[in-house]
């Protein structure tokens, strides 16, 4: 308000500055130099003259309310301030009622502007009443807002009571759920784990799935889950199985077990369903590969065979259909071989050959020894066992194992079939031989392969059995053969007309028989052969040949010797006993005849030495006188043992006369002093013969030293003949006169050292 | 290349085969024939071998190309005295391998006479590798490399120098030999569905022959010309001066 009173105080105060520094002056000053130019009063000016200006009523109203508006600054101002809005309303109304209008309101303002502010207090009253009346219905509105409000918190209450146990179950259904995706997956690991899947199942009893590595696999995990069956049921019966809730142990645990059993059931079904199915599998495979030439195996059949060995009993059917298949297509193979050959006849069909026995029965028996060859590297394949380290040629040792033994049987069987058509080609060929070398060919041919077979598929199989047996028919057929040979030699004569004292014909040609059978022994020697084993092998041979040989010999000697007594037998015999001997001699085999045979040859030579001897003594002369030296020397020595002696020989028939005489040498007539002069000299004329040197007769035999052995042996006993009878002469007993004299005229001169020179034997005897 | 493959592991056996090919190894008495299938068969030198009785047998299967091929061996006596027994095993047999010993005129002269028998009594489509076995013993050497290559010219072998002591060359022939009766088989000469030609076909073989109409001997046709000229290699390698 201060700033409305200034104007007019600045006015006075301008006008009263030279009066000095008057405080009323200054205060009149201070009102005159305020300024009322600033916005607010003269808008409080501008709503004066609003009040007043169109109408009176108005003007007053707004006076007096500016009145009141004024009031606050102080009586002062009252003045200054009435004059100058009269002042202003003037100049902007109309001249004479400005003036007027002033006035009035100059006096009136405090009670227009009060009833002014009383006309808006009732404006305000009647507002309000209308804003109170609104504002009631407004309540009323909010009450009625409330009851809901609070009926709907009452129902919402409610409901969430209800919810509660709702949203329990809701809680338990999801921790149940939850549990029971646990125990799903838990299942599903199971059932994966210990089922089959479709797919599985299908690999295992659909036809239509092939066997492979699906269907294996497929076998593998229903094993495996039989095994872990197995395994889980043992532990769950031995331990106490760990358990959800007490009261549920003992049910849980049947429950356990029963599932077990159950999938154990179901397991062991499908198990036996996949061997089923590898069962027939095989047998289809087998009956098919079994006609073919090929015997390759596939790691399919492989595998299906080493599975079905858990089923043994499948596998040995399956087996038996393997067997007759592979028996049935190598016997056919075997008849091609044998009547049909190769591709355009090339190679020729084995039968082809039948003229060359050795040929053929070599070829079938080769043909025989590649199948089982064949055979026997499928089987060994399809078992999976390979013996690649075995030795080349090395024996087998079956019944190791049992694929070993399944392999002989199965081989055993394979080659079954060929025994009959084998057996019944062999068997003729072998009687059909009218040669025995050929016979014994064909038998050592026959044993040659039967040991090979013996080594490939044992001793049991039935070719090894067949092989054992037409062996064994060959060499009886052979040894049939060689006693006939032998049987027809001992009727064979000699010539009686034959002066020669050489081997026979027929020996010689035996001999040439048995020569080529003892290259063909040989020849089927391995080189290991014990001695015992080396002659036994060839000891019946050499029985049925060179005994007959013998027997002949000295039984046709004897006869031939009755028929002719200048015929030479001793000398005959020895040369033929040579002859075996020499055939005899290249082997080592042939030891023990030989031995026998030089038996007999010792026992000849001394005959013959015995012979010879009396030969020389009646060839030079000395014979008489040396037989009654003998007989003498016998009586002598009889008298001295008291016993008759016997003596031996021309000397015991000459000395019986002489024997009760029993006088002096030389009163016996071959003994007289003349008889033995002229003996001696026949003596010395027939020692400087070539006789001494050499025997004609001896000449004859073949083998030089036996005849020098002779020879030699017999000028042996002339010269100790002579020494006695040189002995008998000097004794006085016998009554020679000069008997030195009688000795020393001719040669050797009673000198029996001389003697032993003449026939060249100084080195021996004394 | 072609060397290499032969020292390649070819010693599996249990295996499906292609082919089967059935050989047989002659020449005289004391040429190494078994210790050569040995040394084939088990990789290793057979210590004081004897002499073979009658016949012996081993197989095994080799890797050529892609094929695999069984081989079926008949190791026979070399022994005049098993002349009549060995001879019935050369009925039917694909191939030969035909030993002597470069140590030895004596088994060199010999080997028309093996020859003709082998040819004779086996498959008219025999083929026939000469092998000089001890090749190690080259101070010893009687037969010369160009003679006994000659000599198989003249007489339509393979020929190469082996050692069974030391292993050299030894797969070597057995591999040519295989070789060549498959392309007998290619070009149509030899037909191992027949019995007697000695060769039949394996599974392997028999299931490519249903999946396809025709047999292919495509790779085993593009690498022979390069491989046979080295096979020679070994031989002339040592020769050439």
């Amino acid at each position: 308000m201060t700033s409305a009173v200034s104007p007019s105080a600045a006015s006075s105060s301008s006008r009263l500055q030279a009066q000095g520094q008057n405080p009323i002056s200054l205060r009149l000053y201070k009102v005159l130099g305020a300024n009322f130019d600033d916005d607010a009063t003269r808008e409080a000016l501008d709503t004066l003259a609003e009040l007043y200006a169109p109408r009176p009523a108005e003007g007053r109203a707004k006076d007096g309310k500016q009145e009141t508006e004024a009031d606050v600054d102080g009586e002062d101002d009252r003045d200054v301030n009435g004059a100058r809005p009269t002042g202003l309303v003037a100049s902007a109304g109309a001249g004479g009622v400005a003036g007027d209008m002033a006035a009035r309101a100059r006096k009136n303002l405090r009670r227009d502007v009060e009833s002014k502010l009383a006309e808006s207090s009732k404006q305000f009253l009647k507002a309000f009443g209308e804003v109170d009346k609104q504002l009631d219905t407004l309540q009323e509105h909010i009450g009625l807002m409330r009851v809901r409000c609070d009926e709907a918190q009452s129902q919402l209450h409610e409901t969430n009571e209800a919810c509660k146990s709702l949203l329990d179950r809701a809680g338990s259904l999801r921790e149940e759920r939850q549990g029971i995706a646990v125990r799903q997956s838990i299942i599903s690991a199971f059932l994966s784990r210990f089922t089959l899947s479709s797919s599985e199942k299908e690999a295992i009893s659909s036809r239509d799935v092939p066997l492979g590595p699906t269907f294996f696999a497929a076998m593998d995990k229903a094993a495996r889950i039989q095994a872990d069956c197995r395994v889980l049921l043992t532990a769950s019966l031995t331990l106490p199985a760990p358990s959800l809730g007490g009261g549920e142990d003992e049910d849980g645990e049947d429950r356990a077990t029963k599932a077990g059993r159950d999938i154990l059931a179901a397991t062991a079904a499908q198990l036996e369903q996949t061997y089923d199915k590898i069962f027939r599998w095989c047998c289809f495979e087998f009956r098919q590969m079994g006609k073919d030439a090929s015997l390759d195996v596939s790691p399919t059949m492989r595998e299906a065979v080493k599975r079905l060995r858990e089923r043994p009993e499948l596998l040995m059917e399956a087996l038996t259909y393997l067997s007759q298949t592979r028996q049935a297509t190598l016997l056919s193979s075997f008849m091609d071989a044998l009547t049909r050959g190769g591709p355009g006849g090339l190679p020729r069909p084995i039968e082809l050959h039948a003229h060359d026995p050795l040929r053929y029965v070599g070829d079938m028996l080769a043909w025989v020894h590649q199948a089982i060859a064949a055979e026997h590297e499928f089987l060994e394949s399809l078992f999976g066992i390979r013996n690649a380290r075995r030795m080349v040629g090395a024996e087998r040792t079956f019944g190791a194992s049992e694929e070993e033994s399944w392999i002989a049987e199965l081989l055993d069987g394979a080659v079954r079939g060929l025994c009959g058509p084998l057996r019944v080609r062999v068997q003729q060929t072998v009687r059909s031989q009218e040669s025995s070398i050929t016979s014994y060919k064909i038998a050592n041919l026959v044993q040659f392969y039967m040991v090979t077979m013996q080594r490939t598929i044992g001793r049991e199989a039935l070719l090894s059995k067949t092989l054992e047996e037409l062996t064994e028919l060959a060499y009886s057929v052979f040894y049939g053969a060689i006693e006939a040979q032998g049987r027809s030699l001992l009727h064979v004569q000699l010539d009686p007309d034959d002066t020669g004292v050489s081997p026979p014909l027929a020996i010689m040609d035996h001999a040439q028989v048995l020569r080529e059978m003892m290259v063909v022994y040989e020849s089927s020697l391995l080189g290991n052969e014990q001695e015992e084993e080396l002659q036994a092998g060839f000891r019946d041979i050499l029985d049925k040949m060179v005994d007959p040989a013998l027997e002949m010999t000295l039984t046709q000697a004897e006869e031939k010797k009755k028929q002719r007594p200048v015929w030479d037998k001793a000398v005959f015999v020895l040369n033929t006993l040579a002859y075996l001997q020499s055939v005899l001699e290249p082997y080592a085999f042939t030891t023990e005849k030989r031995g026998v045979i030089q038996g007999l040859v010792d026992a000849k030579v001394l005959q013959l030495i015995e012979e010879h001897y009396q030969d020389l003594l009646e060839d030079a002369g000395v014979a008489e006188v040396a037989a009654a030296c003998e007989a003498r020397a016998q009586n002598v020595s009889g008298l001295v043992n008291g016993s008759i002696s016997e003596g031996c020989g021309r000397g015991r028939e000459d000395g019986t006369e002489t024997r009760s005489i029993q006088g002096p040498l030389s009163h016996v007539p071959a003994g007289e002093p003349a008889a033995l002069q002229a003996a001696l000299r026949r003596f010395s004329e027939w020692l400087s013969g070539a006789e001494v040197v050499q025997s004609r007769r001896l000449g004859l035999l073949t083998v030089q030293s036996v005849a020098t052995r002779v020879h030699q042996a017999a000028l042996e006993r002339v010269a100790e003949t002579y020494e006695r009878i040189c002995e008998e002469v000097k004794k006085p007993e016998n009554k020679y006169e000069a008997a030195a004299t009688l000795l020393g005229s001719e040669r050797p001169f009673g000198q029996v050292r001389l003697l032993w020179q003449i026939f060249g034997l100084e080195g021996r005897g004394r | 290349m072609a060397v290499s493959d032969y020292d390649a592991d070819a010693t599996e056996l249990l295996e499906t085969y292609d082919f089967l090919m059935k050989y047989i190894i002659i020449g005289e008495a004391g040429t190494g024939k078994t210790c050569l299938l040995h040394q084939f068969t088990h990789n290793s030198f057979k210590e004081h071998s004897q002499h073979t009785i009658g016949v012996e047998f081993s197989s095994r299967t080799v890797k050529l190309g892609e094929k695999r091929i069984k081989l079926q061996l008949w190791d026979t006596a070399g022994q005049e005295r098993f002349r009549s027994v060995t001879r019935s095993y050369y009925r039917g047999a694909a191939g030969a391998i035909l030993v002597y010993d470069i140590t030895s005129r004596a088994s060199f002269s010999n080997l028309s006479r093996w020859l003709e028998d082998a040819r004779a009594l086996a498959s008219p489509h025999l083929v026939t590798v000469l092998v000089g076995n001890k090749s190690d013993r080259e101070e010893d050497r009687e037969v010369e490399w160009a003679e006994a290559s000659r000599w198989a010219a003249e007489h339509d072998c393979h020929f190469l120098e082996a050692s069974s002591l030391t292993g050299e060359n030894v797969e070597a022939p057995f591999l040519l030999c295989a070789r060549s009766i498959l392309l007998a088989i290619e070009s149509g000469t030899l037909d191992p569905e027949k019995a007697g030609s000695g060769v039949s076909y394996g599974d392997r073989a028999l299931r490519r022959v249903n999946s396809s109409s025709r047999l292919s001997f495509g790779s085993l046709s593009g690498g022979r010309r390069k491989s046979s000229v080295k096979l020679r290699l070994p031989g002339t390698g040592l020769r050439c001066c």
